[in-house]
């Protein structure tokens, strides 16, 4: 018993000379954490830090957030797995389906530039820039805001809870609509000298920063001025949302000096690398090796691990390379034909004779394609369009000819052959009810990758998501020129128009019809369009949730073969138009979609927001 | 001895385990509360699933209200807790004036409250009749807080009960400058082609307010071709 308690004695003794020795024993730095200081003073892992913080950026339909979005609108259905078809059948868009209430973001990005100016030992100027980088990220996160909820709480400080029971002093009202949008353009003014990051398509440089403004003046100025001159105008007694009308000529002289100073300093220019005016206008976004459009882009790589499943969920079903998926977001007919002739005439197919008493027969299944804008072939695959040097054949089955009038006789298959021995459903469909294969007749191309493998499971897409490029700068630049009376406007749209095929001056004057078709067709997949319906104060007529308004429904353009022996007309194509058969409701947009919900449990912890209009 | 507790323990914990899926949920909600959206004790005829009328109630951690939709006759109803209630008009979103000031909803059983509100316009004095192939309709605006204008009506023609300005087989428009409130409009209807056809079609006048999604209706009625 003595000898044990001495044992334990000299034991003890000897545990604490062992660690005495080690005086720092509990100020060891972890092995496994970064330190502050380890982090703001390390250019690499403040770059590290900035890629995350752009990674998190919100967008409503990009290639991996909200995809499937891209069929939620006019521009698209969704014709994939059948389990989605919800998004045929919305039966009215959701109060809260843009809402954005993204405060930790925020908070992070006033944190790090909280750290920087209190941690950093960097030289001024690297803090300078990587500061100014992170004021451009946190003035896009607001413009995001601002888009969808109307004016929301500026927050430019980390807020800090002081535990005294009494959280009110952290608890900031809604700034104006207007404020916010100041914001954003003042910020990007302040860090444009300081950004640096020159030539970068990724990260922010003085382009970006004048991009984001081009946008964002813009879309302020149309609030102003659309807003006001709704029979009712929406707005709050705060301004919350709302802008007075007499600031539109001013944000619409911002919007158009920020175009302007890209298309004269920026270097960049139109994409016009291909002959092929409609590979061409594909490449224009796909393309990213010396592509000299894209001022923006989110980028994916393949050696790092960083790709998107965004073409093996939408690749024509007859050029797909894996067993399934494919043929998700399939154009409707509605945007096919807002692609002009080159003529100059509208966009409409012709399917049947001016009587309407016959159908017009086409030789081949792609005529009536002929002579369009070239921005329709690098946008949408129409029947027998190319893709990945292949073509894609379409036909929903044949049109026999009984003595009087057609049967139209159609398959439960695909890549079935009629009685003749031709083809009756081809293997691209269209198809009425099998998933996976086109609804409307039509598969998507843009953003689609054609490298091969690409549509396959194993190796993905690494096509990258552009966020800004020059064709939609001249369109802003257009628009805002336009809405100051400026002649020059149309100018600005021919140039995009020329690339598409149209003659110099295509154009010789310009209504704000010609620029709701030109940014459809051109930014057509770019998360625009809900964007623009609403700050041009459309929305809710374009999409009424009337089964009899065109604009609300999805149509499809299916291809027939005529079967009619001895006849000049057999074996030729004639198109039936119809409301596509898996379309089921119309799109509905409310006035109460304007601006987005804000939810309850945001106003529970801040009583001093206040609802949107309609909620 | 020893097999018996353990037998009777075993009773007792089926018995607990048994008795444990009561105590654990809460008790449904079992009152009714119903009623109407009224002008001068006269149901509003309105869109279904369009306008929404709210519930609060204070005292919970958890404030969240509780939507009410209003049926196209202007009826409601929603099952809650026995409880104090407030009930709110959503402002902008019925065709009626805003109204800042809340009902108290006491529900102890079942509870029948009438909500009265004050629309912009109201129509009256409607009758429709078939003539040949045309719909003869007559019907009154009136404004009752007609400050804010009358953008159009409308003559809704479908082929179900739930007709409205957004399910409806047919459109016949009216713009407000041939309206004069309180004087009757008479017009001529033509029968759309896809209806024509029918032994029965149902037909609704709507109203609309500027700058007011939804519109005031009347009671759907159906025409017999």
């Amino acid at each position: 018993m003595k000898f044990f308690k001495r044992y334990i004695l000299g034991l003890t003794l000897l545990s604490m000379l062992s660690t005495s020795c080690d005086s720092d024993y509990l100020e060891l730095e972890p092995p496994n954490i970064l330190l502050d200081d380890q982090v703001w003073n390390d250019t690499k892992l403040i770059t590290g830090v900035l890629s995350n913080y752009y990674d998190r950026l919100p967008a409503h339909t990009s290639l991996t957030t909200g995809w499937a979005d891209f069929a939620a609108y006019d521009e698209a259905m969704w014709s994939g797995y059948s389990g989605n078809d919800g998004l045929n059948n919305i039966f009215s868009y959701n109060f809260g389906r843009w809402s954005l209430w993204d405060y930790g973001l925020i908070r992070d990005i006033n944190l790090a530039i909280d750290k920087l100016n209190t941690v950093s030992e960097l030289s001024e100027d690297q803090k300078t820039q990587f500061l100014s980088e992170l004021r451009f990220i946190r003035a896009y996160v607001y413009f995001e805001h601002v888009k969808r909820m109307g004016g929301v709480p500026l927050i430019t400080e980390e807020l800090i809870y002081d535990f005294s029971g009494d959280p009110s002093y952290l608890q900031y009202p809604r700034n104006t609509e207007a404020e916010v949008y100041d914001f954003v353009i003042s910020e990007m003014e302040a860090i444009m000298p300081t950004l640096g990051n020159n030539g970068s398509q990724t990260r922010a440089n003085r382009f970006t920063a004048l991009a984001v403004v081009s946008r964002a003046a813009l879309y302020a100025g149309s609030l102003a001025k659309y807003n006001s001159e709704m029979g009712s105008p929406i707005q709050l007694p705060g301004g919350e949302v709302g802008i007075d009308p007499s600031r539109a000529e001013g944000y619409y002289t911002k919007s158009l000096n920020a175009s302007k100073t890209i298309l004269e300093e920026g270097g960049y220019g139109l994409y016009n690398a291909n002959p092929d005016l409609g590979e061409n206008f594909y490449e224009a976004i796909i393309t990213k090796n010396g592509n000299p459009e894209v001022i923006w882009a989110q980028d994916y790589l393949l050696s790092a691990d960083k790709r998107h499943g965004f073409t093996y969920d939408n690749v024509a079903r007859s050029a797909r390379e894996d067993n399934l998926g494919s043929s998700a977001i399939t154009p409707g007919l509605g945007l096919v034909e807002d692609f002009q002739y080159l003529d100059g005439s509208s966009g409409e197919l012709k399917t049947h004779t001016e009587d309407g008493s016959d159908y017009i027969y086409y030789d081949e299944v792609d005529d009536i394609f002929e002579n369009k804008d070239a921005r329709l072939y690098g946008t949408v695959i129409y029947p027998g369009a190319s893709f990945r040097g292949q073509e894609i054949f379409m036909q929903a089955g044949v049109m026999v000819w009984n003595g009087n009038s057609y049967d139209r006789i159609e398959s439960d298959g695909l890549a079935t052959e009629y009685e003749d021995g031709g083809v009756l459903v081809a293997a691209g469909g269209p198809h009425r009810s099998i998933q996976e294969v086109s609804n409307t007749g039509f598969y998507l191309r843009k953003y689609v990758d054609n490298a091969v493998g690409a549509s396959t499971r194993g190796i993905r897409s690494e096509v990258w998501w552009v966020r800004f490029r020059l064709g939609e700068i001249y369109l802003n630049a257009a628009e805002a020129a336009f809405e100051l009376g400026m002649p020059e406007a149309v100018d600005y749209i021919n140039v995009l128009r020329e690339r598409a095929g149209f003659g110099p001056n295509s154009l010789s004057s310009l209504t704000m019809e010609d620029i709701m078709q030109e940014r459809r067709v051109e930014l057509a997949f770019e998360d625009h369009v809900v964007w623009d319906y609403k700050r041009w104060r459309v929305a809710h007529e374009k999409w009424d949730g009337n089964t009899s308004n065109p604009e609300s429904m999805i149509y499809s353009l299916y291809p027939y073969r005529v079967v009619r022996p001895g006849d000049p007309r057999d074996g030729k194509f004639v198109f039936v138009r119809s409301v596509a058969p898996r379309f089921r409701a119309p799109r509905f947009f409310q006035l109460g979609n304007y601006y987005s919900f804000i939810g309850q449990d945001i106003i529970d912890a801040n009583p001093k927001i206040v609802r949107n209009p309609f909620h | 001895m020893k097999l018996k507790s353990i037998n009777t323990y075993l009773i007792l914990l089926i018995g607990l385990m048994a008795a444990s899926c009561d105590f654990d949920n809460f008790e449904e909600p079992k009152s009714t509360l119903s009623g109407r959206v009224v002008y001068n004790g006269e149901p509003l005829g309105l869109r279904s699933n369009g306008v929404q009328l709210e519930l609060w109630q204070h005292g919970y951690d958890l404030f969240q209200k509780i939507p009410v939709y209003v049926d196209q006759d202007g009826s409601f109803s929603a099952v809650l807790f026995d409880g104090d209630y407030k009930m709110t008009l959503l402002r902008g979103n019925g065709p009626w004036m805003d109204q800042t000031d809340s009902i108290d909803v006491q529900v102890r059983g079942n509870q029948i409250v009438d909500v009265e509100v004050q629309p912009y316009y109201v129509l009256s004095n409607t009758s429709v009749n078939r003539n040949g192939d045309n719909l003869s309709v007559t019907f009154t605006v009136d404004g009752v807080n007609a400050d804010r204008g009358l953008e159009h009506a409308s003559v809704y023609m479908g082929r179900t009960m739930l007709t409205d300005a957004v399910r409806n087989d047919g459109i016949f428009n009216v713009p407000a400058d041939q309206i004069e409130l309180g004087t009757p409009v008479t017009i001529e209807v033509p029968i759309p082609g896809n209806l024509s056809a029918r032994s029965e079609i149902f037909v609704r006048i709507g109203a609309k307010t500027v700058g007011i999604p939804e519109l005031v209706y009347t009671q759907v009625e159906s025409i017999t071709l």
